[in-house]
């Protein structure tokens, strides 16, 4: 901790240095990247989606292409196919057509919620006047938790935190026969957040365990 | 910080989404209502009925295949390509190139300083680090301007404000070094390696 604080003080006198260099010909848009970075691209949902449609497409362009030039299908042939989707009810078992069915409209929905719901990611910015800075909620939890540890002067495995968007749930285990404060754990998890300074700030709640662990 | 379409990723997952979610409500209302099967079928067979009849007045002279066939091959084709160039576009925008700019003074020329430059320096310092289980840094050009992404594996229960404060110093460091400011984005990121990695004993 002492090194990384030296570091600190060092480095802490070069800014003004650094805003000597030539200034920038646009404004940089931050809160774009922001964001962006904040909200899922939904690359990989688009890549599914892409690879779902080529595979359909390369199927349907060989048996169209197999059945331009007048050879046999390869699995069956466009007219027998469309015939069998006019008679659909019949010609198949329920069972499987309303599997086939609730499978296909599963896929869908993945695709259409995944398109239409907002997307954010489980992540927090922090302020510092020179970067922008994101912060997985993990990182956070973990940071949160080992504060609670501390302060609880518990092992690991007692002291579990989960960070949402606006929430900070500390749940703690106390060691049997161990008294543990609520309000020390509350205002060192507290005092972290303050010195994090996450956006948006979440809400504190401290769950202690009724039942203690033993030989902890 | 890459400039994947987002909007663009939206609106064809969405289509593709309500397509396969009307088709397979539809394939569950067959197996399930009789009264859609008689509707589905005589409506799906004048569907079809119309499509025979346009494929067989488009044949070719002499031959029993239409030469609609090759055109929905065609079409097909362009769909693939389409969807090629869609995939091609996610996660696009690095750059190896920090700084470009004309040199003001009397000798001829202009400057480059490649993105290495700030990678290399920025990884190598944080890499040192006992904290940081890995760090990458990447150069991204945002509408036309170069940005440096710093993404950070912490071990666990680093609080990332004195990772941000000390990466905040390393990269005003950087700047009075090239000359230029650079936006930087710093992500602290969890992962695999921030998750099984040894927590930090001796701080």
């Amino acid at each position: 901790m002492s090194s990384v604080i030296e570091q600190q003080s060092e480095a802490g006198d070069v800014p003004g240095e650094g805003a000597a260099g030539p200034a920038h010909a646009a404004p940089f848009d931050m809160k774009r990247v922001l964001r962006r970075e904040t909200h899922s691209s939904r690359a990989a949902a688009a890549g599914l989606a892409a690879a779902l449609v080529v595979l359909l497409c390369l199927y349907a362009l060989l048996e169209s292409g197999v059945r331009a030039i007048g050879q046999p299908p390869w699995l069956i042939d466009p007219h027998t196919a469309a015939d069998r989707i006019v008679a659909l009810p019949g010609g198949m078992p329920p069972l499987l057509l309303g599997v086939t069915g609730a499978v296909t409209a599963a896929a869908g929905l993945f695709f259409f919620l995944s398109a239409v719901l907002p997307g954010r990611r489980a992540r927090h910015l922090l302020e510092d006047p020179r970067i922008a800075v994101v912060v997985d909620d993990e990182i956070i939890a973990s940071a949160l938790a080992r504060r609670a540890r501390l302060a609880a002067n518990v092992t690991q495995e007692q002291v579990m935190v989960v960070v949402s968007q606006r929430q900070a749930v500390v749940n703690v285990r106390p060691t049997s026969g161990v008294p543990v404060s609520e309000n020390a754990i509350r205002e060192a998890v507290e005092d972290e957040l303050r010195s994090m300074a996450p956006v948006p700030m979440p809400q504190v709640r401290i769950n202690l365990a009724m039942s203690g662990v033993i030989g902890a | 910080m890459t400039s994947t379409p987002r909007i663009l990723n939206r609106i064809l997952i969405g289509i593709l989404g309500f397509k396969l979610l009307s088709v397979g409500i539809l394939l569950m209302l067959l197996a399930t209502v009789p009264a859609v099967g008689t509707w589905w079928q005589s409506w799906s067979r004048s569907v079809w009925d119309g499509a025979n009849r346009v494929f067989e007045g488009t044949r070719f002279p002499g031959r029993t295949e239409s030469w609609l066939w090759i055109v929905l091959a065609l079409v097909l084709v362009v769909l693939i390509g389409l969807m090629v160039a869609w995939v091609a576009q996610q996660g696009k925008g690095r750059t190896d190139l920090l700084l470009a700019a004309e040199d003001p003074g009397g000798v001829p020329g202009d400057i480059r300083i490649g993105s290495g430059v700030a990678e290399q320096a920025l990884k190598n310092a944080l890499a040192e680090r006992p904290d940081v289980a890995g760090a990458t840094v990447a150069t991204y050009e945002v509408r036309g301007q170069p940005a440096l992404k710093i993404r950070l594996h912490p071990r666990p229960g680093v609080p990332p404000q004195v990772l941000a404060a000390d990466t905040s110093a390393l990269v005003a460091a950087l700047e009075t070094v090239v000359g230029q400011r650079t936006p930087v984005l710093v992500h602290i990121a969890a992962g695999a390696r921030t998750r099984f990695s040894r927590a930090e004993r001796v701080r």
